[in-house]
């Protein structure tokens, strides 16, 4: 009986350490360059390259001194946040009227959402380059509708799963006691489907996040985000790009990013289940 | 429409359409229009911004338009001709095509495997951290990401360059290296999004219900019998949706291309986003473009449908 209660533990532990080795495998490249942020560009550059050196806070003192940093920071934070939430408030009533009205246009309109995946960003931005330029749009204004158009259809299709795994049954319970339809989906049924609006909180705020095409070419000084400025970093560099400095920014602005699925991690991984399970994943 | 149901996928249909008949009959003129209203605010930010675009990218697309050089001109199907008959623009699409196929089938393959292997971690110490990092190389912004493998893959102090020669090989230089370029942007392509199928894996083992599980232990049923009759029929949905999703994004890659090789050495990592961005913003030819546009969203389009129907086919069956 001992024995084989200590195979089976030996084999946990072989069987966690390979999980962990993979894990560790996908998150190397990004661990060297979290590693060269706190390197001097000598040590950088060093071959063979260097995995004991004396860390530097000079590209993060140099990042956080460069003035255009942190508006692009604040840039990306309003944007990415408040579009986000916009988002959600528009698409929570729509996905509950197609949960719950089943009007005959329901699939074709839930298609023609999705289908705004489908182009490519770089047909997209053509169009709107033109519209933007003649209805004077190019600024805060028209880059964060832009932003929340982007995050309304994965919204509309999440929090619509999500809603159709509530049963209908709260809803008549409800209406049947006297509550208005507006109550019924704020106070019955919009508790229900947390997991989802966060799991489409996450997903949107990662994307806009790091979006990039749309806002190179649309965006004004109001709106560039970091990967506008990591881009120009490169583009304006020619053959000597400060790596310690696109290092130390890139690792600053995976934070976020990487706080999100730490805390919100099975949300992540229920919310793309689009509710058809309820407990953990 | 019916083929399109897709969300619908998982729920079950009979008593929901029961119960939404009942209500049917019963909601008033009013609620059909509360119904209607609730649609309003995402049905005007669609038609500001996703309905003008497209009908100005597809009026756009029948013009000889330059920026630059005049006022548009209308020239019929002519666009359209060009792009048929250039060579050019085959090539770029094959080379999109074969990108797509090759960098899906790895990220579907390493995804599913490392997603069953994932699978039985519940219990695992640190789990939420392993995952943490795992998860990590999918939210990199692409232009992050770009950047950081273009200086690992550095041909003189580039990370990647220093094991090929620590092996004893020649040093490359990867991105401007015309046999290696391909390979070298897929790698990171793959890189990226295995972690995505590897989540879209952990959900669709996550939505077979528990007690089918325990059942099939009962029953002692093997491997291929679990998987072929109790993990398929539930978790089809969301894996083929992962698989529908990277399928769509590995054809308009161009971000992490862009900033890793700028569609170069000459041509060969053009991709059709990255083309399309250079045919646009670099020669300002907005007609070409917009047809190239049009004719990649009635593709894409097309394989969507017929990707939604064989999945309700598989469905009804």
């Amino acid at each position: 009986m001992v024995s084989t209660r200590q195979t089976t533990s030996g084999r946990r532990i072989g069987y966690y350490t390979a999980l962990w080795a993979v894990a560790l495998i996908f998150f190397l490249p990004v661990l060297w360059i979290m590693m060269a942020a706190f390197k001097s560009n000598d040590d950088i550059l060093s071959v063979p390259p260097k995995l004991a050196f004396s860390p530097t806070l000079d590209n993060v003192s140099r990042v956080l001194e460069e003035s255009s940093t942190i508006p692009y920071f604040i840039n990306s934070a309003w944007l990415a946040l408040g579009s986000v939430v916009v988002a959600i408030l528009v698409s929570l009533p729509a996905a509950y009227a197609f949960s719950r009205w089943k009007f005959p246009f329901t699939n074709f309109l839930m298609f023609l959402l999705l289908s705004t995946r489908m182009v490519p960003a770089t047909a997209a931005v053509v169009p709107m380059f033109q519209m933007f330029n003649a209805f004077g749009l190019r600024g805060r204004f028209g880059m964060f509708i832009l932003y929340t158009s982007f995050s309304i259809p994965f919204s509309v299709w999440i929090l619509k799963g999500f809603i159709d795994g509530v049963s209908e049954r709260f809803d008549e319970t409800a209406i049947v006691n006297g509550a208005g339809r507006v109550h019924v989906m704020l106070k019955v049924v919009l508790p229900q489907v947390k997991p989802g609006i966060i799991a489409a909180f996450i997903f949107n705020l990662i994307f806009a996040w790091n979006e990039y095409i749309f806002n190179f070419v649309l965006g004004d000084p109001n709106t560039q985000n970091i990967p506008f400025g990591m881009s120009v970093n490169l583009l304006s560099a020619g053959g000597n790009v400060d790596w310690g400095f696109v290092a130390a920014l890139s690792s600053m602005y995976l934070v976020l990013p990487m706080m999100m699925i730490f805390f919100f991690q099975r949300y992540l991984l229920v919310g793309m289940t689009f509710g058809t399970v309820r407990g953990d994943v | 429409m019916d083929t399109l149901n897709l969300a619908e996928f998982e729920a079950e249909p009979s008593p929901k359409g029961r119960a939404s008949a009942r209500a049917g009959t019963r909601d008033s003129t009013k609620s059909r229009l509360l119904g209607r209203a609730l649609l309003v605010p995402v049905l005007v930010f669609f038609a500001i911004l996703n309905v003008i675009p497209t009908f100005w990218m597809i009026g756009l697309g029948f013009y000889d338009y330059t920026l630059g050089r005049g006022d548009p001109k209308f020239v019929g199907l002519d666009n359209f001709v060009i792009i048929y008959e250039s060579a050019e623009q085959w090539a770029t699409f094959t080379r999109t095509l074969f990108f797509m196929v090759v960098a899906v089938a790895f990220e579907v393959g390493l995804g599913v495997v490392l997603g069953f292997l994932f699978w039985g971690s519940a219990k695992m110490p640190g789990r939420r951290l392993a995952l943490t990092l795992l998860f990590t190389p999918m939210v990199v912004a692409p232009v992050a990401s770009g950047l950081f493998w273009k200086l690992m893959y550095e041909p003189t102090f580039g990370v990647i360059n220093y094991v090929v020669d620590l092996f004893g090989g020649q040093k490359i230089d990867f991105l401007t290296d015309v046999d290696w370029v391909t390979p070298a942007v897929l790698a990171v392509d793959i890189w990226m999004w295995t972690p995505f199928m590897i989540l879209m894996t952990l959900a669709a083992l996550g939505s077979v219900p528990t007690a089918e599980l325990e059942a099939a232990d009962v029953d002692r049923l093997s491997f291929y019998q679990r998987v072929r009759h109790v993990i398929w029929p539930h978790g089809k949905f969301i894996l083929m949706l992962g698989i529908l999703l990277r399928t769509i994004d590995a054809f308009k890659t161009t971000d992490l291309v862009l900033t890793m090789t700028g569609g170069g050495p000459g041509n060969k990592t053009e991709f059709l986003g990255v083309a399309l961005y250079r045919q646009a913003f670099n020669s300002f030819d907005l007609g070409r473009s917009s047809a190239v546009a049009l004719v990649l969203l009635i593709i894409a389009i097309a394989l969507t449908s017929i990707y939604l129907y064989v999945l309700n086919l598989s469905r009804s069956r």
